[in-house]
């Protein structure tokens, strides 16, 4: 019990992320009856698990300091070009869906090269790389409206497996191999090195340019797979699907607990912050507030976060 | 130890050369100008095309104006997108009053714009809050409650508004009065010291504040001009298009950083040309021209204007750092 407490004030960012995680679906179920009902649990986890799907890259590009913005196009991109391959005759769906991966890789790479090798401020490169590849979706899909979703990715997402969805199975293992990753290998000790002090992880013999460049790799990868899922959920595919989960997954982040300088942090922060914007999202229409509220409140809670860190941090 | 030290020598050959990026944005004019007049000259020398091409640059020239202050001291501001949508969604509805309640609402649209800079300023400037986030907040909240003030595109500003923006003054458009007027600005603010500041601060934080340059008062300052900015560009904008949209800021976020580092001025903080900015905007807001003289379909544009700023940063950031390299 006492390491458990000692476990919860160390990490006091991530279990205050929790405790509001928590209480808010505790108003939520306080509201209407059905809120916990399973199928709207099963909802809430699968809007919960595309940000946190999103907030895995974000999590390491902000834990060495950075941020990827590139993601929304990433995103879309990636699911637009699923249900377009699809309508097109003589493509598989794995054939695509791995040319989609190796896409995204080499997207990553690009912004991660540049960033690592010319110190050009992540913001900028990611925000150029964003507008570069919505405007060759655009051109690629002649305006990039898809409505055809192949019937695999439908079914894994609205689909059940062992009690619920696979996506969310998915989401579990991907969420425990990202914990393990960070918390016990030696790839997880470079990136809180290179966080926290850059030079001093390049005395300390670690290769930060390719931890940093790695982080974006992994970012715009599974962006890719967010896009999938995102699909599959809608069931259909637009230029701006991407677009909520830039803010989204960046405050997902920052809700967690990890500080915007890098170095500190964890997944299982994003996750509750993932789940709490889920919530908000699923209780704010329920006051009968529109997507002018939900934007407005996700900025507040943003700067909430951020204001309340700066105290947490400036305490010690 | 005076606050000019805060720059770095002027040996000549090096002044040049830090200098060279500031140059960079009219090389990048000259060259879409070149390329749509070889290719299709209509589009700029056309009977009113050049008057309706310098009355697109106007507001992101006050947006670029306000974003170099910012980013000069080592900062960034994304809420110009939320103040942008937000002002134009008020100047559409409840502020579009015409005659003499027009002056008062031009004077609460700045005032709004202004506040919000005021707000990023103080969380930048006295809760060391970082720049970047701050702003991603503002910008969201802004643009929420721009949605809830006016849900689509449409409806009505001031008439009278619209006939100022619109017009002429002795035979000149308005566009270039503003234009003009923004470069005199310029000329006056490179000279003051809250820009000799600035510039301290971006170079290094630390030291400007050892000379005795009020930091938290210049970088709250910094903001507040570019809301205030924001907010001009967004009257500015409103009334060309002759309706309201609580969506039309967003791309100038990015279109103000592109113009910026287009500029020349260093992403790192430090140094920097307002008039440059604005030389930059007029290149980025040629480059859908150029993209529609190459007969490209028109998304070519918006890949282009993302290139553009990744390239053109790159590109600056190895000019200083071969700066740096030579000096000190």
């Amino acid at each position: 019990m006492t390491t458990l407490v000692a476990l919860a004030r160390r990490n006091s960012g991530v279990t205050i992320a929790w405790i509001i995680a928590l209480a808010l679906f505790g108003l939520g179920t306080a509201l209407h009856p059905d809120f916990a009902a399973p199928a709207h649990i099963r909802t809430l986890l699968l809007t919960g698990s595309f940000i946190a799907l999103a907030g895995v890259g974000q999590t390491l590009c902000i834990l060495t300091g950075g941020i990827d913005l590139s993601m929304p196009s990433v995103i879309s991109g990636s699911a637009v070009l699923v249900a377009y391959m699809s309508g097109s005759p003589g493509t598989s769906l794995a054939g695509t869906l791995v040319l989609i991966l190796v896409i995204a890789a080499v997207i990553g790479a690009i912004n991660g090269i540049a960033i690592a090798y010319t110190k050009v401020p992540p913001i900028i490169i990611t925000l150029g790389m964003n507008g570069a590849l919505l405007g060759l979706l655009l051109v690629f899909t002649n305006g990039g409206v898809a409505a055809q979703t192949p019937a695999p990715i439908l079914d894994f997402v609205g689909g059940t497996v062992l009690g619920t969805s696979p996506a969310l199975w998915l989401w579990l293992i991907i969420s425990i191999g990202i914990v393990i990753v960070l918390g016990w290998t030696s790839f997880g000790r470079q990136l809180y090195a290179v966080g926290t002090n850059t030079t001093a992880a390049t005395l300390a013999g670690i290769n930060t340019r390719r931890v940093i460049a790695s982080c974006y790799v992994t970012s715009s990868v599974f962006a890719a797979i967010t896009g999938w899922m995102v699909l599959g959920f809608l069931g259909q595919a637009f230029v701006d699907m991407g677009d909520d989960y830039l803010f989204s997954s960046a405050i997902a982040v920052a809700i967690g607990g990890a500080s915007i300088l890098g170095g500190k942090g964890n997944y299982a922060g994003t996750v509750a912050g993932a789940l709490i914007l889920a919530l908000v999202g699923a209780i704010l229409p329920m006051m009968s507030l529109g997507t002018s509220a939900l934007r407005i409140a996700y900025g507040v809670i943003l700067l909430l976060t951020i204001v309340l860190g700066r105290f947490e941090s400036s305490g010690r | 130890m005076s606050r000019a030290t805060a720059f770095p020598p002027a040996g000549a050959s090096r002044h040049w050369l830090r200098n060279s990026p500031l140059l960079m944005p009219y090389v990048y004019l000259a060259c879409f100008v070149l390329l749509i007049v070889a290719l299709k000259p209509n589009l700029l020398l056309g009977p009113g095309m050049l008057q309706s091409r310098i009355a697109l640059i106007v507001p992101l020239a006050f947006v670029a104006f306000g974003q170099t202050l910012v980013v000069i001291s080592r900062g960034i501001d994304l809420s110009v997108g939320g103040v942008i949508c937000l002002c134009s969604s008020l100047l559409a509805t409840s502020l579009n009053h015409d005659g003499s309640r027009l002056l008062l609402d031009i004077v609460l649209i700045l005032a709004l714009g202004a506040a919000i800079g005021l707000l990023n300023g103080a969380l930048v400037a006295y809760l060391r809050l970082q720049p970047f986030l701050v702003t991603l907040a503002s910008w969201t909240i802004a643009g929420g409650v721009a949605f809830a003030v006016l849900p689509v595109e449409g409806g009505a500003p001031s008439p009278g508004l619209i006939a100022g923006v619109q017009g002429k003054v002795a035979g000149i458009p308005a566009s270039v009065i503003a234009l003009l007027i923004l470069f005199l600005v310029w000329l006056w603010v490179r000279r003051s010291v809250f820009f000799i500041d600035l510039v301290a601060i971006g170079s290094d934080e630390g030291r400007a504040w050892l000379t005795g340059v009020r930091v938290n008062r210049r970088k709250l300052q910094a903001y507040c001009v570019t809301g205030l900015l924001a907010a001009l560009a967004a009257i500015w904008l409103t009334a060309q298009s002759a309706t309201g949209s609580p969506r039309v800021g967003d791309e100038y976020i990015l279109a103000s950083i592109v113009a910026v580092v287009l500029g020349g001025t260093s992403i790192f903080g430090g140094a920097g040309s307002a008039a440059s900015s604005v030389v930059g905007a007029m290149a980025y807001m040629l480059i859908p021209v150029a993209v529609y003289a190459l007969q490209l379909e028109s998304y070519w544009s918006i890949a282009i204007q993302g290139v553009v700023l990744m390239l053109a940063v790159m590109a600056n950031a190895g000019a200083q750092s071969l700066v740096r390299g030579a000096g000190t």
